[in-house]
């Protein structure tokens, strides 16, 4: 069993989480992600278990409430928390660009 | 001046006769976490609008709610309205709240006062606390010994004996292992028992809001306030009122309590596997029957955990975007860079590992090799706790495998976080209540906590045997010295 993951491992990791990692933490994380790998992959090892799943300790078939209009947010309110917004929109960097676009 | 070390029906008493009033409760509870400042057990104080409460409530009925008046203190990651709200993490650092968690909104229903939020790992995410971005809470006990957690900052304030009621949340013990380290009671209730909305989420197949007070009895009232369905949550249960001190008194003659080998193997330090054996025989000659049982599987609950966790939580807090709510980098290159740069900056270090880890275990085929696989054996667990609930009224072992240690100890073993919990973690797995009760002291003059594990919706019994064996210990639990008091 390798004792730490691959540079290129590492960096596939943080791409899935959309976290960046710096050039020197990822020695760190070849280390530490894989001693977590190495963890769980001892699930790798439990025999005889039933296929049966358990989502979550909720024994009810989904709950569905009526379509009923309730109160709701106010949007002055919800976007005092968005670092920047204009008018009642949230603003966001460009996502795709003319060069890019359709 | 001190209210706060009466008993409860004193308080209510006083206050009931206008010898004091809510105010002054408020008051004397800032006044202890000023001077215990240095056990940083909040991130913030609720103290203007706190005043204000309790001046409303002067107008107010007393009535026979015990709880009236009283200041409670909510962990930081149960959402209050206009009250920061940070997780202990940098990402929400400045997070203000739109809406009260439905617990907050019982809260203050039944006219209890918030004097503040406490200290946790962030996100929850820890075993010590020490994750918080704020720096670790102290325990009262001993201050260079951690308090636990992720909820540390509520069992260090329960324990300093700053207020009577605190909220905590558990997902993989976050409530009943910072209670066993600190000397306080604990209850993770069933899963379903209490209202997760307005909890920010880690797990959600796991995470439970549950009570910490310094006794029993205090914890039951709280959880009657706390329990119950909720239209916001749909994994809420309709179980009807109930109220879960009706057999706190009740003797326990002939129940049937079930201690696995396992919670008494090694792997538990020989003075806590004492203390039990010490509780064991309390209840044998109490009319109890206690029998050593063997269960499948309590040793595989720290893998499923990792699995189920991280996996979950990965998914949870891609919701921290730098865009909506919550710290975001400045001048990003386009969207992805945003993401990536608020992500990085914003998280710390133990919450970065398990999102990263969790995303790579949902991926692809792993899902199927991991997750999957997980969660079947997280069924075949819950079975065995079925099992043992056909013939036991109850489980019992200990809390912790050791009593806290210190706050200097290293934190760079990434499974060491896991491993902390490894005896409270299959009761989240499998959604049963849980509570830690102390039953004693180690060499090192630490508490020790007895886990009491019920079947689902049983609060009622665990807090009858619990009531009993408190009663019989008789136990000084307060750490503060009486020249220490306000």
């Amino acid at each position: 069993m390798n004792d730490k993951l691959t540079k290129e491992e590492v960096l596939h990791v943080a791409h899935l989480a959309r976290i960046k990692v710096d050039d020197d933490e990822i020695e760190k994380y070849q280390v530490e992600l894989k001693q977590l790998l190495n963890d769980v992959d001892k699930i790798k090892d439990v025999e005889g278990y039933d296929e049966e799943r358990m989502i979550a300790p909720w024994p009810k078939d989904t709950i569905l409430r009526e379509d009923e209009p309730g109160e709701m947010l106010n949007p002055k309110e919800v976007l005092k928390n968005a670092p920047k917004h204009s008018g009642n929109y949230i603003e966001v960097p460009i996502v795709i660009s003319e060069s890019e676009g359709a | 001046m001190k209210y706060l070390d009466k008993t409860i029906e004193e308080i209510h008493e006083a206050l009931k006769k206008k010898e004091i009033k809510p105010i002054d409760l408020v008051e004397e509870s800032f006044e202890r976490i000023e001077k215990n400042k240095e056990l940083n057990a909040y991130i913030t104080l609720n103290k203007e609008e706190a005043r204000k409460r309790a001046q409303e409530l002067e107008e107010k009925e007393v009535g026979d709610n015990l709880l009236f008046g009283l200041p409670i203190a909510v962990k930081d990651n149960i959402i209050t309205k206009d009250l920061k709200t940070t997780c202990a993490s940098h990402i929400l650092e400045n997070f203000i709240p739109i809406y009260n968690a439905t617990v907050v909104d019982k809260i203050n229903e039944n006219n209890m006062i918030i004097i503040g939020k406490t200290n946790m790992d962030e996100f929850a995410m820890g075993s010590s606390s020490r994750t918080s971005y704020f720096g670790a809470p102290k325990n009262p006990w001993n201050k260079e010994k951690i308090s636990g957690g992720s909820s540390g900052g509520s069992a260090t304030t329960i324990a300093a004996r700053d207020v009577l009621f605190a909220l905590g949340t558990d997902t993989g013990g976050s409530i009943r292992q910072p209670a066993s380290y600190t000397g306080i009671v604990g209850m993770k209730p069933t899963y379903g028992r209490v209202s997760r909305y307005g909890l920010v989420a880690f797990a959600s197949s796991l995470d439970q809001i549950g009570p910490m007070t310094k006794n029993v009895y205090e914890n039951a009232l709280l959880l009657n306030v706390i329990a119950g369905a909720d239209d916001k949550d749909l994994t809420s249960a309709e179980k009807g009122k109930e109220d879960f001190t009706r057999f706190i008194g009740k003797d326990i003659k002939g129940m049937k309590i079930a201690l696995p080998n396992y919670f008494m193997s090694d792997i538990v330090t020989e003075e806590i596997r004492n203390e039990v054996e010490k509780a064991k025989k309390i209840l044998e000659e109490n009319g109890a029957i206690v029998d050593y049982v063997d269960m499948k599987y309590l040793d595989k609950a720290v893998t499923l955990y990792q699995i189920i966790a991280m996996g979950e939580a990965s998914s949870n807090l891609a919701r921290f975007d730098g865009i909506r709510y919550g710290y975001t980098t400045e001048n990003p290159k386009d969207i992805e860079d945003l993401y990536l740069e608020t992500r990085k900056n914003g998280f710390g270090k133990e919450v970065k590992r398990r999102i990263m880890v969790g995303s790579y275990l949902l991926s692809g085929e792993n899902a199927k090799i991991y997750y999957n696989k997980a969660l079947s054996i997280r069924d075949d667990m819950k079975k065995e706790f079925d099992r043992i609930f056909k013939d036991y009224d109850l489980i019992i072992g200990p809390t912790t495998t050791t009593t806290a240690y210190d706050l200097t100890d290293p934190m760079d073993d990434p499974s060491k976080s896991f491993m902390d919990d490894v005896l409270v973690i299959p009761v989240n797995m499998a959604g049963l209540p849980g509570l830690s009760l102390p039953i004693g002291f180690g060499k090192e003059n630490m508490p020790i906590g007895l886990h009491i594990i019920g079947n689902s919706f049983e609060e009622a019994t665990i807090y009858q045997l619990a009531s009993f064996l408190e009663k019989k210990l008789n136990l000084d639990l307060n750490p503060r010295k009486d020249d220490e008091n306000v």
